[in-house]
């Protein structure tokens, strides 16, 4: 009996030492500029990695997917643009993603969620990015450059004129663009300007609101007198046709955006578990190749790069879970 | 072909009588089961569309349902606020619109088009009316998407030239309303010239007999005669004005904005269903039902228009020998 014991023992270390090889996707030759990271052959990876959430994140795991398929990745990986309290659900609760995409930090009761699933999750957090929202303007309106966040709230509530926020501004009618109420920008923009509560922007007259950003732009380009706000990627495509507002003074620029001056900014997240990590070697390529490379695609997605000490202790901890495997 | 017609028509073999032969004379139709396939065939394709209208009807009638549990009619038909994220069903903002962009589709391809018909059927020659008629059904063959970028990028711009940029805001009522009218007008102009073609010439000849020139005769007696054809014809179009989408979708405004002026931005009932359902809106809200009861009121608005067309043909038809 004692003897079988130990045989199965003997058995489940040979068993978790096989688990412990090192990677078949490992490259020699590794393009992270903090060296921390291995090198990823993206020929070598096969499988498939299941990712859900942000609608925010969906764009820029699309940027690096699509890098992926182009050197030779032939596995498959699916993402889900379902907004992030829906990824960490997939994530957390009923656990069926590998990968959730956010743009708000994790909460304590997705965390307990993922404690209780069977085999345990423990989140792990690694930032890619910054999305800021910008506010703009026609580059035809030549008298607002600049409000702060209490004046945005009256611009995108009650205020019926420009005058009504600043005696300066022109008594013109003021007309409001705004992203679709199922967007996270939406919400975002609900919870920084009007403390989660949807009812002052909804209630506002001359509102148009659209889940397309180019009917946002078009409408906001085409009028002195129109306002509106979404993701700083649409603003920098049509940057011709709008200017941005400074919010409380502050320009939305990389380097406000990672003093975390610029009140409109949000960071952007992936979430994985070390376990999976470690037993999906799709998933720790995944996830290697997406830190080695999310700075060179990501001013392409319109976003801002994680502050560069972040970004090496994203890496430390992807490399942590990795231990011993490259 | 030809060989058959120089038989006589009492033949034998076409009348059905084959049984002779064996005594009998059976006046029954002999059994063919080819055709009863295809008989019953064609009352397949026939029933497809009356089960697919069923459908569509027990869809909205069951999910609006649900949704006027929620929300009173009351509340539904006298709110002044459309915002399903905050709980305001009133429809009013988008049925003002609705008629609005209706209306001035109708301003235009009213008028347009039945001096359209009356040219064709009254004063065209056979050759140009030859050339005209294909053209304007190339007209309702252009997809309504261009129409609605043609709304938003000329007829806007062409307006805020006109009136002032602070006047006519870039997504207006108006702008649509107007494609809107020129997307239905070879509509009217087809329905209108079948009605005024249907007029016997008898009428006009009696016209010019006592002495009526062209025009009276056009004017007074054929577009009377034909008032029930034109009639229905006004109503189907306004209805397919009513129901018509992308247009309205991409020019005439995406909030709901209760104002009867032209230059504003206003939702309708068809550009708010298209624009909440591109989002992702998760099934089983009250926003989601909503659409249905949005598109059940739409559904019977264009039934009730239509059934009313039928209804003035009939009453109003003049049967001419």
């Amino acid at each position: 009996m004692k003897k079988l014991l130990i045989a199965s023992v003997i058995c489940a270390l040979a068993v978790s030492a096989g688990a412990q090889a090192k990677f078949a996707w490992i490259d020699p030759v590794s393009d992270d500029a903090d060296k921390i990271l291995p090198g990823v052959d993206p020929t070598k990876v096969t499988g498939t990695v299941v990712t859900a959430g942000s609608s925010t994140v969906f764009p820029l795991s699309e940027a690096i997917v699509e890098r992926l398929v182009k050197e030779g990745f032939t596995g498959q990986i699916t993402i889900d643009s379902i907004g992030s309290g829906a990824g960490f659900e997939r994530f957390c609760v009923s656990g069926e993603t590998d990968v959730s995409n956010a743009s708000s930090k994790i909460k304590q009761t997705q965390i307990d969620a993922a404690a209780k699933l069977s085999p345990p999750r423990v989140p792990l957090e690694f930032r890619v990015g910054t999305d800021a929202l910008a506010v703009v303007v026609s580059t035809k309106n030549k008298f607002i450059t600049d409000a702060t966040d209490k004046e945005l709230a009256l611009i995108f509530s009650t205020a019926a004129f420009w005058s009504d926020v600043r005696p300066t501004w022109p008594k013109k009618e003021i007309r409001r663009f705004s992203p679709g109420t199922d967007s996270g920008t939406f919400e975002y923009f609900v919870e920084h300007i009007f403390k989660k509560d949807k009812k002052p922007l909804l209630s506002a007259k001359n509102l148009q609101l659209s889940e397309d950003d180019n009917v946002l732009v078009r409408g906001i380009a085409g009028d002195e007198n129109a306002i509106g706000y979404f993701g700083f990627a649409y603003y920098l495509e049509n940057k011709g046709k709008l200017r941005a507002v400074n919010v409380n003074g502050v320009e939305p620029n990389q380097a406000s955006v990672d003093a975390n001056k610029y009140p409109l900014a949000r960071p952007l997240f992936l979430y994985s578990d070390a376990r999976i990590i470690a037993e999906k070697p799709q998933v720790a390529a995944y996830l290697t190749y997406y830190l080695t490379y999310v700075n060179e695609v990501i001013k392409k997605v319109g976003y801002f790069p994680a502050p560069a000490d972040g970004m090496k202790k994203t890496k430390q901890l992807l490399a942590d879970a990795m231990k011993g495997r490259f | 072909m030809k060989r058959r017609s120089f038989r006589s028509p009492i033949s034998v073999e076409s009348a059905g009588y084959h049984e002779e032969r064996t005594g009998f004379i059976t006046l029954a139709r002999r059994a063919r089961p080819g055709e009863t396939l295809v008989e019953a065939f064609l009352l397949f394709c026939a029933a497809i569309s009356i089960f697919t209208t069923l459908g569509i009807v027990a869809t909205l009638g069951r999910e609006s349902l649900s949704f006027f549990r929620e929300v009173s009619f009351i509340e539904f038909f006298t709110g002044r606020v459309w915002q399903p994220a905050i709980g305001e069903f009133g429809i009013l903002p988008l049925l003002t619109a609705t008629l609005a962009t209706s209306f001035y589709a109708m301003l235009v391809a009213l008028p347009l088009g039945l001096v359209v018909a009356i040219y064709l059927s009254e004063y065209a020659p056979f050759g140009v009316r030859e050339v005209l008629k294909p053209v304007l059904e190339v007209l309702a063959g252009v997809p309504t998407v261009v129409y609605g970028y043609f709304a938003l990028t000329t007829v806007t711009p062409f307006l805020q030239g006109i009136l002032g940029q602070d006047r006519v805001e870039v997504y207006n009522t108006l702008s649509a309303g107007l494609v809107m009218g020129i997307l239905i007008l070879p509509l009217v102009a087809s329905m209108c010239e079948d009605a005024l073609s249907a007029v016997p010439a008898a009428l006009r000849e009696g016209a010019y007999a006592m002495g009526a020139t062209k025009l009276e005769t056009s004017v007074k007696i054929v577009v009377p005669s034909a008032f029930s054809g034109l009639a229905a014809a006004f109503i189907l179009a306004l209805s397919r004005a009513v129901g018509e989408t992308m247009i309205v979708a991409l020019a005439a405004g995406a909030g709901p904005n209760l104002t009867l002026n032209p230059f504003r931005s206003a939702e309708t009932m068809t550009g708010h269903i298209v624009r909440i359902s591109g989002g992702d809106l998760s099934y089983d809200s009250i926003d989601y039902r909503s659409l249905f009861a949005i598109a059940l009121l739409l559904f019977l608005v264009t039934l009730a228009l239509n059934i009313l067309s039928r209804k003035i043909i009939r009453r109003y038809r003049e049967v001419y020998e």
